[in-house]
């Protein structure tokens, strides 16, 4: 439905109160390309990301997701994109199996239960996929968000810390899955300090 | 067209299913809500004795009740995802007026199944007589549809605030007075054997379509700005 996404920073900045985190941000991200976000804590990485999904407004300048060459409205820049980050929480009275189906059909996919399963498998979840959510420890919860990233396939990625609670396993599965989202042509944007997610970037910014 | 409007719809019963499979899992709201009514209709019948109470004044406490129980409980549709944490996921992923129903769907259904349980209740401790079953049902529904469409709204409008369970209430009982009043009117008139004016059912009819609409158009702001 949406192809040929890019991602434009119009002279972007954020303030909160007198604190200025970042201003003057200028860039374009299109379609396979990979931008990563690094800074120390408070500098407003997570910010940054959470104006791309349209959560929050920036202060001054705007971020446009277009598709096809048309700006996306406030609805259907959220029904292009996948969001990964700790403020993400998913249903903890619902299982994992439940999760996928529901938030799948938020987005008109239709999903199986084979499919699910598969995504679950992939994820490292396949032993707990009909355990409630509530009893997941917080490195089964992240993989969890990747399960559903799978099921969903965005065609715009932002990923907030996304390797926080993982194992080494789970931090290949993030390797594998950047990868593969590169490849089906996903524009992928990374707000991290790990140098090892950093690696392969198209565009970096730094904010201090 | 067809597509989107047959994907809206699935939506909307995905929420109100995932909402009520939430809530069966837990039973916070049936309990708070079924308790209340429970403890507050024994309370009343203790009270009053043997004694009836005027027609007027038993369909105002009838209404009371059920406002009251829908303030303790039908504000956790939304207040409930903003506190545990889960509203930016659905923000992310649910389409803002598929949220909206699905939710007034869940409350409705909800609210439903309370009156179902509350209403023998209430003719059993408060030794009321209904005639016209039929009309009565028919308030009833309407009625339970208004509660259920302000208390969606309000509950989104004040899920981020603090002191957001007196806000609710606050703002909620404006928004649904007309209503109230229309719902009153007619249930006094079942209770000494007259049938409400069809006006008055139209109106109960035409209040729940207006804010239902007015519910739509103000639900994006708060979705999306």
């Amino acid at each position: 439905m949406y192809r040929d996404i890019s991602v434009k920073f119009v002279d972007v900045s954020k303030s909160i109160g007198t604190r200025v985190l970042f201003t003057g941000i200028n860039l374009v991200v299109n379609a396979g390309q990979r931008l990563v976000i690094t800074g120390p804590n408070g500098s407003g990485k997570s910010t940054l990301l959470k104006i791309i999904a349209g959560l929050d407004q920036a202060t001054t300048g705007a971020i446009q997701i277009i598709s096809n060459n048309k700006q996306l409205d406030a609805e259907e820049r959220r029904a292009c994109l996948g969001l990964i980050s700790p403020e993400i929480i998913l249903y903890g009275d619902l299982t994992s199996y439940e999760n996928i189906l529901f938030f799948t059909r938020m987005r008109g996919i239709e999903c199986n239960q084979q499919r699910i399963e598969e995504y679950c498998q992939r994820a490292g979840l396949a032993n707990d996929k009909e355990q409630l959510v509530r009893t997941y420890s917080t490195g089964m919860r992240q993989r969890l968000k990747f399960a559903l990233m799978l099921a969903i396939q965005p065609v715009l990625w932002l990923l907030d810390e996304p390797s926080s609670n993982l194992d080494a396993d789970g931090k290949k599965l993030i390797v594998q899955m950047i990868s593969r989202g590169i490849e089906q042509n996903a524009a992928i944007i990374i707000a991290t300090n790990e140098p090892w997610e950093a690696k392969h970037a198209d565009y970096k910014i730094e904010l201090a | 067209m067809l597509t989107i409007r047959l994907n809206l719809l699935n939506c909307i019963w995905a929420i109100m299913m995932k909402d009520g499979i939430c809530e069966f899992r837990t039973r916070y709201a049936v309990s708070a809500l079924f308790m209340f009514a429970l403890i507050s209709l024994a309370s009343i019948s203790m009270s009053i004795g043997a004694a009836s109470l005027p027609a007027d004044l038993t369909a105002a406490l009838l209404w009371v009740l059920l406002f009251f129980c829908a303030m303790a409980g039908l504000s956790r549709v939304f207040v409930q995802e903003e506190e545990s944490g889960t509203i930016i996921a659905l923000q992310i992923y649910g389409p803002g007026q598929a949220v909206l129903f699905g939710k007034l769907l869940f409350n409705t259904l909800m609210l439903l199944t309370l009156t179902v349980l509350i209403i023998p209740l209430f003719i059993i401790f408060l030794n009321v007589e209904i005639y016209h079953w039929s009309i009565f049902m028919v308030v009833l529904i309407l009625g339970d549809i208004g509660i259920a469409a302000a208390s969606t709204i309000t509950a989104a409008m004040v899920a981020k605030t603090q002191g957001k369970n007196a806000l609710f209430t606050v703002l909620t009982f404006p928004i649904l007075l007309p209503q109230f009043l229309s719902s009153i009117s007619a249930t006094t008139k079942i209770l000494i054997n007259v049938k409400p004016d069809i006006s008055d059912i139209l109106f109960m009819v035409s209040y729940d379509v207006v804010l239902m609409i007015a519910s739509s158009i103000l639900f994006d702001y708060l979705w999306y700005d």
